[in-house]
C-alpha cells in the first residue's frame, strides 16, 4: 500500500518533469538569497554576501541532481529510452516490422480469441450479486429436484435465501394467431431477489407473483423490437396470461453457466416440477459448513416424506457457482478436454509465430551485429544490449497484441451473436474483461521474452573484435541457432496440419455417414402442446390419433408416425444389471438406448425391420408388455436365436419382443454401435413434446409447412415446428464441425506462418552466402552444384522437421481419438500424406526461389560487395 | 559552514525536520536555520542534503508542499507535516529517546 502510493507520487513527478526542475531551481535561488541577506543584516556588504551565500551553498548542480535523484524510477525511464530508440528502430526497417507484427498479431489474436470463449463457457460470473457467497446444491447427487423439497429446504431457513430455476422448460406463446414455442426458465418466485439479478428494464418475478414472466435481451429485441414500452404487456403463455415485469440486460449470464440462456422466465407453479436449487449464504458460512447443514435437513426431509428408491440426504453436494467450482460438478471431461486442446493448438500457433519474430529479430542482429558492436566496444554493458534489444521485441508485440486484440473482439462479436444450432438454448455472451487484459499482458511479456531473448542474447555473445575486424565473416557458419528454429517451427506446423487435416478429414466421414435411418425423405414435426388443456392422457392420444390421421392424409406422405425422441437429439440410456431372459435365468449387466414409439414408425423413419412385425394401435397401456430391440440387443442377449417370440424381464417386468430392426446411430454420428430397446408408445404417461416422424415420397422440403399447418390446424394453442431430418443434426454434427473449423482454421494459420518463416529464413540465409556463393562461382562452380549445395542444406532441414513433427503428430493426436468418428485413426494417413505433401511444397518453393535468384548475381557484383 | 560542528547521526535529520516542520510550516531556508539556532549553533544541515532530504518526504507522504508568499513578496515553498509524517515523528522520537538512553546508561555505568 505505501510502495503503491510512493510509487504513484514518483509517475505523477515523470509527468511535470520539467516544471519540477524550474520550481527547484527558484527554491535553490530562494534559499541562496535568504542566507545572503542574513549576511548583509550581520554587517557583510551586499555584493560580498551574495557570493558568500553562493559559496556555502556548494554546488547548486548537484543538489538539484541529487534531488531529481531521488524522485526516479530507474527502470521505468531506462525502459522509455528503450521503447522511444527501439521505436525509431522499426520505423528505419518498416518491411520487418509489418512481418514481425503481422505474425504476432496473428498468434495472439488466435490465443486471445479462444481464450475470450473458453472463459465466457467455463468462467463466467454469474450476473448475479457477489457470486462469491451463492452455492448451487445437489441434492442427493443430483442436479435438479421436486418443488416440494425445495419448499422443505427453503422454510428450514439455513440460509440467506434459496432459490430454484429449471432452466430447461419449454412454453408456448400465444402470439396472435400462431403460438411459439420458447424455451423458458421455470423460477421460484424469489429466484430473481435471492441472486440479484440486475435489470435492463423493469424487475424481477417477486414472491407470490404466478403471473408475471421476465423478458431476455434476445426475445426482447427479436421479438418485441426492444420496446421501452414493454412493461406492463401481457403475453399468453401456456394459456395463461402473464405480465412482463422485466427485461434482462444483453449481458447477462445464467447462474447455469455454459452460455445457457432461456428466452423467457416464467415462475414455477406446480409442485411437480423439478428445479435446479441455488442459496445464498449468510456470513461467516463455508461451503464445509453450508454441506453439514444441509445434510442434516435432507435426513430431516428423508424422515418425514420419504422417498422409496433415494436418500436425499446422501451424495450431497455443494458447490461455488463461477470459476474452477463449475468444472468440479458436472460431466463436463470431454468438453473440457476439447477446450484444453484449443488451448494446446492455439499455444503452438503462438509459438510458431515467435519462432518466425525470432528467426527475424536474429537476422536482423547479423546485420546489427557492427552497431552493436561499436556500442559494446564503447563501454555499454551487455546487459544493457540486452535490454534494448528486448525493449525492441516488448515493442514489437506490444504492437501484434494491440493487431491480435482486434481480431479477438471481431470473433468475439461474432461468436456472441451467432447462435448454435442446438436443441438448447445456448448464447455465450463474449465481452473483453480484465481476464482478458491480464492475459494479454502475459502473452506480451511472453512472446517478447521468446521471440527477443535468444537473438538477444546471441547478439552480445560474440567477440567484439571478430566483428569489427569483418573480414573473418566471409564464410560464416551456415546455420545454428536458425536451423533449430526452422526445424522445430516445421515440426510443430506438422503437428497442427496433421490435427487439421484429421478434422476436416473427421468432418467429411461425419458428414457422409448413414445414421442408419432415411435421412432424405423424412420431417420431423414438433408440436408441444400446453399442459393445462391436457391433463387427461386420453385427451392427448386422441390428439395423436387425430394428427397422425391428417398426416397420412396429406399429398406426398407415404407414412407417418409418432416417437418420444428423435434420433441423434435426445438421448435416453437405461443401465440395469438384472437383466434375464426366458433362456437364461442368469442376470445380465447391460446398458441400452431407449425410446418409445408408435406404430409404423421404423417404417416412416426407414429403419428396416430384420424380423417379427411394427408396434400396432393394440400395443399400448394395460395391453401385454411388448418390445421391440435392435440387432445388437439380440446379439448380445440372445446370441444366433431369433428373439422374437421369447422374452426378457428386467425390474420384475417382463416384456416379450416382437421385432428385431437393424443398428442405427442414437445419439450421436461418432458413437459406437449400442444395444437399443422401443417400448410402444403410450405403454406409459408420455410428455406433452409429440415428435411426429413423416415419411415423404419425393423431397421434403416443400412439404414442410403443408405438415405444419395442418398440426397447427388440430390445435392453435400448441406450438409446432417442422424441418426437414437433413436439417436436424445439428447436435450431432456440431462437434466435428467446430473442431474442423476450428482446427483446420489453426492448421492453415500455422501453414501461412510456417511458410513466411521459412521463406524468410531461407530467403535471408542464402542472401548472406551471396558473396560465398560469388567466390565459389567464380572459382568455377557452376549454377547446378550450388543449387545442389543450397538445396541440401535446407531440405535436409526441413526433412529433419518433417520427421520430428510426424512423430510427434503421431504420439500426440492419439488423445484425440475420442473426437473422432469411429473407424477414423487419430493416427490417419491420408491426413499425414496430406501434411508431407503441403509442407514439401512449401520448403520446395520457400528454397528455390531465394536459390535461383542467389544464382543470377553477378559473380564480380558478388565479390565487390564490400 | 562551520567546519567544526558535528556530523549528524544517519537519519536523524529526517526526525529534525519532522521536528522543525512538527510546530508550523516553513520553506527550506527557514528549516535549516530553525535547526541550527535551536542546537544553539552545533548543528548546521548541508544544504546539498537538505533538498533531497525534503523531496525522499515528500515521496513518501510526510510532507506536503505548497507554494506560498514570503514577506519579501516572493514565491516560496512551503513544506507542511502530514498525518502520515506526524506519525512517523512519534515513532521516530521515541525509539531515538530510547536509544540515547541506552547510549547514556552504557556511558554512566560502564
Amino acid at each position: 500500500m505505501q510502495y503503491g502510493k510512493e510509487f504513484w507520487r514518483r509517475v505523477l513527478y515523470l509527468g511535470r518533469r520539467s516544471r519540477f526542475h524550474s520550481e527547484l531551481n527558484d527554491e535553490l535561488q530562494w534559499h541562496m538569497e535568504c542566507r545572503a541577506e542574513e549576511l548583509e543584516q550581520s554587517g557583510v556588504p551586499h555584493d560580498e554576501a551574495m557570493a558568500r551565500a553562493r559559496r556555502d551553498f556548494g554546488s547548486a548542480t548537484r543538489a538539484a541532481e541529487d534531488t531529481h535523484d531521488s524522485w526516479r524510477i530507474g527502470w521505468i525511464e531506462d525502459l522509455g529510452s528503450d521503447l522511444r530508440y527501439a521505436g525509431r528502430a522499426l520505423r528505419r526497417s518498416p518491411g520487418f516490422a509489418l512481418a514481425a507484427m503481422f505474425c504476432l498479431a496473428l498468434g495472439i489474436g488466435a490465443n486471445a480469441t479462444i481464450f475470450s470463449i473458453t472463459t465466457s463457457f467455463l468462467f463466467s460470473l454469474p450476473s448475479c450479486r457477489e457470486a462469491s457467497s451463492l452455492i448451487a446444491i445437489w441434492e442427493g447427487g443430483n442436479s435438479a429436484s421436486s418443488i416440494a423439497d425445495y419448499k422443505f429446504l427453503r422454510d428450514a431457513r439455513i440460509f440467506e435465501g434459496t432459490a430454484g430455476i429449471n432452466p430447461e422448460m419449454e412454453v408456448n406463446w400465444r402470439n396472435g394467431e400462431q403460438s411459439t414455442r420458447l424455451f423458458a426458465g421455470a423460477v421460484t418466485d424469489d429466484y430473481f431477489s435471492v441472486l440479484g439479478v440486475p435489470f435492463q428494464l423493469g424487475r424481477g418475478i417477486a414472491p407470490g407473483e404466478t403471473t408475471t414472466a421476465v423478458l431476455s435481451h434476445r426475445l426482447w429485441r427479436n421479438r418485441f423490437g426492444s420496446d421501452p414500452g414493454v412493461l406492463g404487456r401481457h403475453v399468453v403463455l401456456d394459456g395463461r396470461p402473464c405480465t412482463i415485469v422485466g427485461v434482462l440486460p444483453a449481458d447477462h449470464r445464467n447462474i447455469v453457466g455454459f452460455g445457457f440462456s432461456p428466452d423467457i422466465f416464467v415462475p414455477a407453479i406446480h409442485d411437480d416440477e423439478i428445479v435446479q436449487f441455488y442459496a445464498r449464504m449468510p456470513q461467516g458460512m463455508t461451503i464445509p459448513i453450508a454441506r453439514e447443514r444441509l445434510k442434516s435437513v435432507f435426513r430431516e426431509l428423508d424422515r418425514v416424506h420419504p422417498k422409496e428408491d433415494v436418500k436425499r440426504s446422501r451424495n450431497v453436494l455443494v458447490t461455488g457457482v463461477s470459476g474452477m467450482d463449475v468444472l468440479a460438478q458436472e460431466q463436463l471431461g470431454v468438453v473440457v478436454a476439447f477446450f484444453a486442446m484449443l488451448a494446446i493448438v492455439v499455444g503452438l500457433v503462438l509459438l510458431i509465430a515467435c519462432t518466425n519474430v525470432a528467426g527475424l529479430l536474429l537476422a536482423r542482429a547479423s546485420s546489427r551485429s557492427r552497431e552493436l558492436a561499436v556500442r559494446l566496444s564503447l563501454g555499454a554493458s551487455r546487459m544493457r544490449i540486452v535490454r534494448h534489444l528486448l525493449a525492441e521485441s516488448l515493442l514489437l508485440s506490444s504492437l501484434g497484441a494491440t493487431a491480435g486484440l482486434l481480431i479477438d473482439f471481431v470473433c468475439a462479436h461474432l461468436a456472441s451473436s451467432m447462435t448454435l444450432p442446438l436443441p438448447v438454448p445456448i448464447q455465450l455472451v463474449v465481452a473483453p474483461d480484465w481476464r482478458l487484459l491480464l492475459f494479454s499482458i502475459c502473452m506480451v511479456l511472453l512472446s517478447a521474452l521468446v521471440c527477443g531473448l535468444l537473438p538477444a542474447l546471441k547478439a552480445v555473445r560474440k567477440d567484439v573484435n571478430i566483428t569489427l575486424k569483418r573480414d573473418q565473416q566471409q564464410v560464416e557458419r551456415a546455420w545454428g541457432l536458425r536451423s533449430v528454429l526452422i526445424t522445430g517451427q516445421i515440426a510443430i506446423s506438422t503437428v497442427l496440419l496433421a490435427t487439421g487435416f484429421l478434422f476436416l478429414h473427421n468432418l467429411r466421414r461425419a458428414t457422409s455417414m448413414n445414421p442408419g435411418f432415411d435421412l432424405d425423405h423424412t420431417i420431423w414435426a414438433y408440436m408441444r402442446l400446453v399442459p393445462e388443456n391436457y391433463k387427461d392422457q386420453s385427451r392427448q392420444m386422441a390428439l395423436v390419433r387425430q394428427a397422425l390421421e391428417r398426416l397420412r392424409s396429406l399429398p406426398g406422405v407415404q407414412a407417418a408416425a409418432i416417437t418420444r425422441r428423435v434420433p441423434l437429439n435426445d438421448n435416453c440410456v437405461i443401465g440395469t444389471d438384472d437383466l434375464t431372459t426366458d433362456l437364461s435365468a442368469t442376470p445380465m449387466d447391460v446398458d441400452y438406448q431407449c425410446n418409445n414409439v408408435g406404430p409404423d414408425y421404423f417404417h416412416a423413419i426407414g429403419i428396416p425391420l430384420l424380423q417379427g412385425r411394427e408396434f400396432t394401435a393394440q400395443d399400448r397401456k394395460g395391453s401385454q408388455q411388448v418390445a421391440i430391440v435392435n440387432e445388437a440387443f439380440a446379439r448380445l442377449v440372445f446370441g444366433n436365436r431369433n428373439p422374437v417370440g421369447h422374452t426378457i424381464t428386467r425390474w420384475k417386468v417382463t416384456f416379450s419382443i416382437v421385432g428385431v430392426v437393424k443398428d442405427s446411430k442414437y445419439f450421436t454420428l461418432g458413437e459406437r454401435q449400442r444395444l437399443a430397446l422401443y417400448e410402444p408408445y403410450f405403454a406409459r404417461e408420455e410428455p406433452v413434446n409429440l415428435n411426429f416422424i413423416v415419411r415423404t415420397a419425393g423431397a421434403p422440403s416443400g412439404l414442410a409447412k403443408p405438415i405444419g399447418d395442418a398440426l397447427a390446424q388440430l390445435d392453435s394453442s400448441a406450438a409446432v415446428e417442422t424441418k426437414p431430418m437433413v436439417r436436424a443434426l445439428g447436435l450431432a454434427l456440431l462437434p466435428s464441425q467446430f473442431g474442423a473449423a476450428m482446427l483446420g482454421a489453426m492448421g492453415i494459420l500455422s501453414l501461412a506462418l510456417a511458410a513466411i518463416g521459412l521463406y524468410g529464413i531461407l530467403l535471408y540465409s542464402v542472401s548472406r552466402r551471396t558473396r560465398e556463393i560469388g567466390l565459389r562461382m567464380a572459382l568455377g562452380a557452376t549454377p547446378a552444384v550450388i543449387l545442389r549445395t543450397i538445396c541440401r542444406s535446407s531440405f535436409g532441414l526441413v526433412g529433419a522437421g518433417l520427421t520430428i513433427g510426424l512423430t510427434l503428430a503421431f504420439l500426440g493426436t492419439r488423445p484425440l481419438a475420442m473426437f473422432l468418428v469411429p473407424g477414423l485413426s487419430s493416427s490417419d494417413p491420408a491426413a499425414f500424406g496430406a501434411v508431407i505433401a503441403v509442407l514439401g511444397m512449401v520448403a520446395v518453393l520457400a528454397t528455390l526461389i531465394p536459390a535461383i535468384r542467389a544464382l543470377r548475381v553477378d559473380p564480380m557484383t558478388a565479390l565487390r560487395y564490400e | 559552514m562551520d567546519k567544526d560542528s558535528p556530523q549528524l547521526l544517519p537519519g536523524t535529520l529526517y526526525m529534525l525536520i519532522l521536528r522543525i516542520l512538527d510546530t508550523e510550516p516553513m520553506h527550506g531556508y527557514a528549516i535549516a536555520r530553525r535547526i541550527k539556532q535551536c542546537s544553539a549553533d552545533v548543528l548546521g544541515v548541508e544544504e546539498s542534503s537538505l533538498y533531497p532530504a525534503l523531496n525522499r518526504m515528500l515521496i513518501k507522504g510526510w510532507l506536503e508542499a505548497e507554494w506560498g508568499t514570503s514577506k519579501t513578496n516572493r514565491k516560496v515553498r512551503y513544506y507542511r507535516l502530514t498525518t502520515e509524517g506526524r506519525m512517523q515523528l512519534a515513532s521516530e522520537a521515541g525509539e531515538f529517546n530510547r536509544l540515547v538512553d541506552a547510549i547514556q546508561l552504557v556511558m554512566k555505568r560502564a
